[in-house]
């Protein structure tokens, strides 16, 4: 070792025994004499006093040494855990009944962000909004850390073992008294909390489970029966269809599995491979998330849909020769006319469906009724579309959820006395049930109330007892959602507080015994009945030890069991009778999914809440949304109120006037308006779960017969961007004049792959361009596949350690997440067409905000990289004031401790925090970084393995999170980078191209599949 | 009526003795100050106070108590910053371009110009101080070695401001001390009080009004004054760079330094032209500031005001002759756009106000002349408010336009600077002569002796020839 530093010190010339100059001097390395009396006269009394003066001062200054707290190395250093470096552990995100497969990183110990598995075969790496932000849930402060026993309104601690034993017994005694247990839970996707639930029904006999879903497919579900008489609703081959019609459908948001319709649905707007594009066709009374995305968009409400639908079903049974009958409707033709509609438009639709018919899909959204499923299940059928079904693989549930009937039921027992014991398991039904139950009320006639919660919430306030749960990430589980497909969940830090899992609560209670509780306990369940149940089916050449630990690290277990099933006969009977929707002159009103908050039990995510609307990006609100000109009609504006009255049910509602909004029709998103939410989610928005009714023909989520009215006051809704009216010619199309969206259609495209060249205005310079050699990063943004849905906002908030500012300061315009979805209008107010564009910092090779600032606080990268160094910032604003994009944000407030009181400055939310992103402070100037943190820990890992850091080894997290695979990111000095293309692609652009900021976010043009006659 | 231009008018009115205008101008320092003084006083005081308490709320709180968002970084701050600076303007444009061009007027306002020059600079330097997110760090703005190794950003128009601004400053006083040394030394002459005899006798630097000192201030005074007049011209250049650098529509133009310096000089006549008003009613100076001076520096603003009138349609003009859609949005915006109200307030006060002034009666009438100045410096402070908010307001992307709404934080410093300003001039007016003694003294009658006449004809007693004076 020695000999070869040697050898190799020798060989160097600057190694200083090579070099002739300093050998030539003294030993001590000093050349020239050595004179005494150069030296200080200082005495040696002289020298001692200022020697100890100087220590002394040492000493001082060493004084202000702050003790921030204890730290403590590891005693016995676990295995798997390097200080700095990030674990990831496979796991399933249960936010939803969707069940995704998630990938958590965990530093130190501790889960900071979570993203999509991308060994899942169902959501492929990526995740919603709501999985996204969902980390935040684990650290909220609010979070209910120990049982809670409330008696006379008093609400107390109580012990686990104190709660089990009243709670055992009172089981005992409700069992032998012959009343009822009732248990009401979400949709049950878990066949091993299946299995608790049984085995608790087994103990307790007189157990009942009630299931429910505020957001559910039960229209589309009992329309399936009645088409094809079975129970298994087909997946849709979205990325197989070449035409799509869709009745108020949001399958990009919400509806279904959304994230992996995302993936398909974008893989056919795949311009950048020159992919054959869909054509998408929206009949929708809302302005949808998904409607925005459309080709062509036929403004209809949901009660014209059903006759538009049915005329287009003689239309096509006409074309076809088809004999299916049909209930007498009105002709196509007659439709078109009374609703309005583009006869060009609606000719064309037919065309396309019946000449592309077995390659075409036509759906009905979710909060549809019964009816529409009947007539769109029968369209698929007369034109051959059941080829789009999957018949590989179905969506699975371990239960079916009740009925309305059946929720009415229990609470018709819980009135009478017959419910002895009510436990919620981890459901809100105060909240959530329609006023006609009078939940709330038949509640206080159940002896002992039970909720099982991880937040304090309506219900549980009204409940005897409190019983914390577990999150997500710190729970065991498995979950089958799809066929042969088998997620599992594991916990990936201890619980924080003196919480258990809803099945080892169950285990204790089926077990009668309070002491049966230890922290393994459903742990060791579920390896029990995997080994015993499961495996065995699964022919696994492993042992069952290395099978278990192998599947929990790849998160999934596939099976592959034989699902091929072919589509059962269509029942032409099932059209005989359709509901018939009465169009009335009056108001409809249609309740929708929010985007984010799931059924509002996402409430108290601050980093949810401020997620801008996908259309509207109001933020921290809902709102009844309503067309310009109805809006007209009220007399009212954004921000004013109306009252709305359905059957007796009354509501008051701000205004929002949302352009492509159906006229007399109402839109408003369910999931707000939480009146015990937490310091966060208390009183957001409105509670529009009052208005529903119990049942009806047309489902719980559209009601016609509505009453509306303006009343008085006013009511401030904020969004992050302005509202322009479309009418104002000042402001109208100016994201097409000045070159931030570029466009053209399909067909342009595909004729003349150029058109847009002459639009490129790349400006020559006079400046001695900088060269950049090795890797120089970039991005790449593909337009045609960005739906819009925030989820790399989400993510980006997550990975950044961006603050929540609140609502008051979005209204005053300080937003402070780094990357945003812009959304522009064109068109008119009835038919606006949308575009939607994520803006980050475009990392300009000469960049405004950098010559500007007068610290040099901002400068740049020999990678390309436009740097902010908060620690030289004085907050001078002039690099925002200089930004053609306005990407940069300016912490006007410590944000951590303004919002709520310094809510997010409690324990344990820093535990959140991404250690390796700084937590500004107040008065810097932040903006996206291109994820420098991920870029240099992919240089050291490629540094350690002693090769050239390559483009692909760097995925910023707005990529990592984008479920339609609309961002790249990569080395735009590598030509055969997938971001070099982009920049190199006929539809690259840059925005603003003309001032000549020379960005290094290439977006690719927005092409729409129209016809070409439409650009005249 | 027949005018002889080559005769030049008495620029004070009658023929006080040299004895009359020392005691005049030494009066108010020779008495207790009144009632009345210490009421405008607490009044300014209160102004500050609630400037304070404002910048306190800032300091504690953050940025955020004031309007400010995004897109709109600099709203009331820089507003108020150019404006004060504006303001600064007109004092050394008087004493030092004036002294240049031999205008005898300027001698009864030079001293009183200057001296609001200094406080205008004074106020109008807090603002780029306190307008960072970090005050405590603003420090980093001033090129300083350190242990970094890090410099200032020499590109960046912020810091040509830090120097433009320090160096008008320091020049600025050293010009306004070197003028008030002989006015100090006779006010030490005059003075009985003990501690008033020695700190004029400090601050006049042993001045004894002998010739061979004249002859030395008169040089120095020549030099400084030489040395002020670029700057002039380049102080609100540099400011007007912050903006005419950066490629913000409506900021990003040529013209500005021009414009921002007849701006400049507009706003600081106004703002003298209304102080001296007062100043010469209450302290009896309606003699040494006439009438005539007054109409001459509403000439002056009728002339800049025209200019800056210029400027707005020249804006317009390039902006449609630029064929740039953003720059031409920026202006159609400012006139139709939500901000209009701010536009026309600005051109009502600073483009149509001025032009009565080609009224001589307008010139002349006294409260007219300043109801046009009040005019004059609101539709100022609403130019800068119009070029920084509504073109930060709606910029390049639609999708990052934002309204900006002041908060009364935002209001409580802009009456704060307004009450510094005028504490300052307040105190300024009980311990220093406002009108300089011995420039005044020499232009009354008789203070400039001839020794032949040029035209060779008679000449009358009461005027002084035009034509190269003989200092």
């Amino acid at each position: 070792m020695n000999n070869t530093q040697d050898e190799r010190n020798r060989k160097d010339p600057g190694y200083p025994g090579n070099n002739p100059e300093v050998n030539e001097t003294d030993t001590d390395g000093v050349t020239g004499s050595f004179d005494i009396t150069e030296l200080s006269g200082i005495s040696r009394r002289k020298f001692l006093a200022l020697l100890s003066a100087s220590t002394a001062f040492a000493v001082a200054s060493c004084s202000n040494y702050r003790d921030k707290g204890e730290i403590v190395s590891y005693n016995k250093k676990p295995e798997e855990v390097i200080p700095g470096v990030a674990n990831f552990y496979a796991s399933t995100c249960t936010g939803c009944h969707n069940t995704c497969g998630i990938l958590i990183k965990t530093r130190e110990g501790r889960p900071v962000k979570v993203d999509g598995n991308p060994e899942h075969p169902v959501n492929k790496g990526k995740i919603c909004a709501t999985g996204q932000a969902g980390v935040l849930n684990l650290y909220d402060p609010n979070r209910l850390k120990n049982p809670v026993r409330i008696s006379d309104g008093i609400s107390s601690k109580a012990a686990w073992s104190k709660a089990d034993d009243v709670i055992i017994s009172a089981m005992n005694s409700t069992q032998n008294s012959g009343k009822h247990i009732a248990v009401l839970t979400h949709s049950i996707q878990s066949p091993g909390t299946l299995k608790v639930y049984n085995e608790f029904k087994t103990k307790y006999p007189n157990a009942r489970f009630y299931s429910y879903e505020v957001f559910n497919e039960a229209n589309r579900n009992s329309a399936w029966k009645k088409s094809y008489d079975s129970s298994i609703v087909p997946l849709i081959k979205w990325d197989e269809a070449e035409i799509i019609l869709s009745f108020e459908g949001d399958f990009l948001s919400g509806e279904g599995h959304s994230i992996e319709t995302i993936r398909m649905f974008a893989s056919k707007r795949d311009a950048f491979n020159k992919v054959e594009f869909s054509r998408f066709y929206q009949a929708e009374g809302s302005m949808s998330a998904t409607g925005i995305n459309s080709d062509y968009r036929f403004r209809l409400r949901p009660d014209q849909q059903q006759e538009f639908a049915l005329a287009l079903l003689s239309e096509l049974n006409k074309k076809l020769n088809n004999s299916l009958s049909v209930s007498n409707g009105i002709s196509l033709a007659q439709a078109v006319k009374k609703y309005n509609l583009s006869e060009k438009n609606v000719n064309r639709l037919v065309t396309d469906l019946y000449e592309k018919r077995g390659r075409a899909i036509v759906y009905a959204g979710s909060r549809l009724p019964e009816s529409m499923h009947l007539i769109v299940n029968a369209l698929n059928e007369v034109l051959g579309n059941t080829k789009l079904y999957n018949q590989e693989q179905f969506p699975v549930s371990s239960a079916q959820l009740s009925t309305p009937q059946e929720i009415d039921e229990l609470v018709k027992n819980m009135r009478d006395g017959n419910v002895g014991v009510l436990i919620h398991v981890d459901t809100n039904p105060v909240y959530h049930f329609p006023p006609e139950y009078n939940y709330a009320e038949a509640l206080k006639k159940v002896p002992l109330a039970l909720s099982l919660t991880e937040q304090e919430n309506e219900t549980s306030s009204v409940c005897a007892y409190s019983l914390p749960l577990n999150h997500n990430l710190e729970s065991w589980g498995d979950y089958n959602t799809r066929t042969g497909v088998y997620s599992l969940q594991q916990p990936v830090i201890n619980p924080l507080y003196k919480t258990r899992q809803k099945e080892a609560v169950f285990l204790v209670w089926s077990s009668g015994n309070k002491n049966a509780w230890k922290e393994t306990v459903y742990h060791e369940y579920l390896l029990n009945s995997w080994e015993k149940d499961i495996f065995p089916k699964l022919n696994s050449p492993l042992e069952f030890k290395t099978f278990w630990f192998t599947a929990l690290e790849n998160g999934v277990v596939l099976t592959s069991a034989d699902n091929q099933a072919a589509l059962p006969r269509f029942k032409k009977e099932s059209l005989a009778s359709l509901a018939k929707l009465n169009a009335p002159d009056g108001f409809v009103m249609l309740f929708k999914q929010n985007h984010y908050l799931g059924d509002g039990r996402f409430a108290n995510n601050g980093w949810l809440q401020e997620l801008p609307h996908p259309v509207s990006k109001v933020v921290w609100d809902n709102y009844a949304a309503v067309s310009p000109a109805t809006g007209k009609e009220l007399g009212v504006k954004n921000n004013d109120k109306i009252e709305v009255t359905i059957n007796g049910r009354r509501q008051q509602l701000p205004v929002f006037l949302q352009p492509g909004m159906a006229d007399k029709m109402i839109a408003v998103e369910l999931g707000y308006g939480r009146s015990k939410a937490g310091d966060v989610g208390t009183d957001v928005g409105v509670n529009v779960n009052t208005l529903l009714g119990k049942f009806s023909d047309m489902g719980i989520y559209l009601y016609s017969d509505v009453k509306v009215q303006k009343v008085k006051g006013s009511y401030k809704l904020v969004s992050t961007q302005e509202q322009h009216s479309l009418d104002e010619l000042l402001v109208k199309d100016l994201h097409l004049t000045r070159g931030i969206i570029r466009q053209g259609t399909y067909n342009e495209f595909k004729k003349n792959p150029d058109f847009l060249e002459k639009d490129k205005r790349e400006q020559p310079t006079i400046i001695k361009e900088i060269e950049y050699k090795g890797v120089k990063w970039g991005m790449g943004i593909d337009l045609n596949k960005c739906i819009g849905c925030n989820v790399c906002v989400a993510g980006c908030d997550v990975e950044n350690n961006i603050p929540v500012v609140g609502k008051d300061q979005v209204d005053a315009g300080r937003v402070m997440q780094w990357v945003r979805v812009d959304r522009y209008y064109s068109g008119t107010p009835e038919e606006p067409v949308v575009y939607t564009q994520p803006m980050l910092c475009q990392h300009c090779d000469t960049a405004p905000c950098e010559n500007v600032c007068p610290v040099a606080a901002t400068s740049h990268s020999p990678d390309g990289l436009n740097q902010m160094t908060y620690n030289r910032c004085v907050g001078t604003r002039y690099c925002s004031n200089n930004c053609p994009y306005k990407v940069r944000r300016f912490n006007f407030f410590n944000f951590r401790d303004h919002f709520a009181d310094g809510y997010y400055q409690q324990e344990p939310v820093e535990l959140a925090f991404n250690p390796e992103v700084t937590v500004r402070s107040r008065g810097v100037m932040e903006k996206c970084t291109f994820c420098i943190q991920r870029i240099m820990e992919s240089r050291a890992v490629a540094i350690k393995e002693n090769r050239p850091l390559k483009g692909s080894d760097v995925q910023t997290a707005c990529q990592q999170a984008c479920p339609s695979k609309a961002i790249e990111f990569g080395d735009v000095n590598d030509p055969e980078s997938v971001v070099s293309k982009y920049r190199t692609h006929e539809l690259g652009y840059h925005v603003l191209a003309d001032i000549n900021t020379r960005p290094n976010v290439t977006y690719l043009a927005k092409l729409r599949n129209t016809f070409p006659e439409d650009k005249e | 009526m027949i005018v002889d231009y080559t005769k030049e008018i008495s620029v004070i009115d009658g023929k006080p003795s040299f004895a009359d205008i020392e005691n005049v101008i030494a009066a108010p320092l020779d008495v207790k100050p009144d009632k009345k003084y210490f009421i405008a006083l607490s009044i300014t005081l209160t102004m500050l106070a609630i400037g304070g308490i404002s910048l306190g709320l800032t300091f504690y709180y953050g940025i955020g108590m004031w309007g400010n968002n995004q897109p709109v970084g600099w709203a009331f701050d820089i507003t108020n910053f150019v404006f004060w600076i504006g303001i600064g303007h007109a004092g050394t444009l008087i004493s030092a371009i004036l002294f240049l061009l031999r205008q005898k007027w300027r001698n009864g306002i030079s001293r009183f110009a200057e001296g609001m020059t200094i406080f205008a600079v004074l106020t109008a330097g807090i603002f780029p101080l306190i307008h960072v997110g970090r005050s405590w760090l603003a420090g980093y703005l001033f090129p300083y070695p350190n242990e970094h190794g890090i410099w200032v950003n020499f590109i960046s128009p912020l810091v040509w401001d830090v120097f433009a601004v320090s160096t008008y400053l320091t020049v600025s006083l050293v010009f306004w001390y070197i003028g008030l040394i002989p006015d100090l030394a006779t006010l030490r002459d005059r003075t009985t009080n003990k501690i008033k005899k020695l700190l004029y006798s400090v601050f006049s630097l042993g001045w004894r009004h002998s010739s061979r000192h004249w002859h030395h201030y008169e040089m120095v005074y020549l030099v400084l004054a030489g040395f002020a007049t670029p700057l002039v011209l380049s102080v609100h250049t540099i400011v007007s760079f912050d903006f005419a650098t950066s490629v913000l529509p409506g900021w990003h133009t040529t013209i500005f330094p021009p414009y921002f310096v007849a701006g400049a000089v507009f706003s600081g006549f106004a703002m003298v032209q209304n102080v001296l008003i007062i100043v010469r009613k209450i302290f009896n100076f309606e003699h040494i500031i006439t009438v005539k001076t007054l109409e001459r520096m509403n000439k002056v603003m009728l002339l800049t005001g025209s200019m800056v009138g210029y400027a707005y349609g020249m804006e317009f003009f390039i902006a449609w002759y630029s064929g740039n859609p953003s720059e031409q949005f920026v202006f159609i915006n400012r006139a139709m756009g939500p901000y209009a109200w701010a536009y026309w307030t600005m051109v009502s006060c600073n483009v149509i106000s001025p032009q009565l002034f080609w009224f001589k009666k307008i010139r002349t009438t006294i409260p007219v002349m300043f109801v046009i100045g009040v005019f004059v410096n609101v539709g100022m402070w609403f130019e800068r408010f119009v070029i920084i908010v509504t073109s930060l307001s709606r910029d390049f992307l639609p999708s990052s336009w934002r309204m900006f709404t002041p908060t009364l934080v935002d209001f409580g410093i802009l009456i704060g600077s307004f009450g510094m300003f005028f504490t300052f001039l307040l105190l300024f007016i009980k311990t220093m002569p406002v009108v300089s003694i011995s420039e005044v003294k020499a232009v009354i009658f008789g203070a400039q002796p001839k020794h032949h006449h040029d035209h060779g004809s008679k000449e009358e007693p009461e005027t002084i020839r035009s034509g190269v004076n003989h200092v």
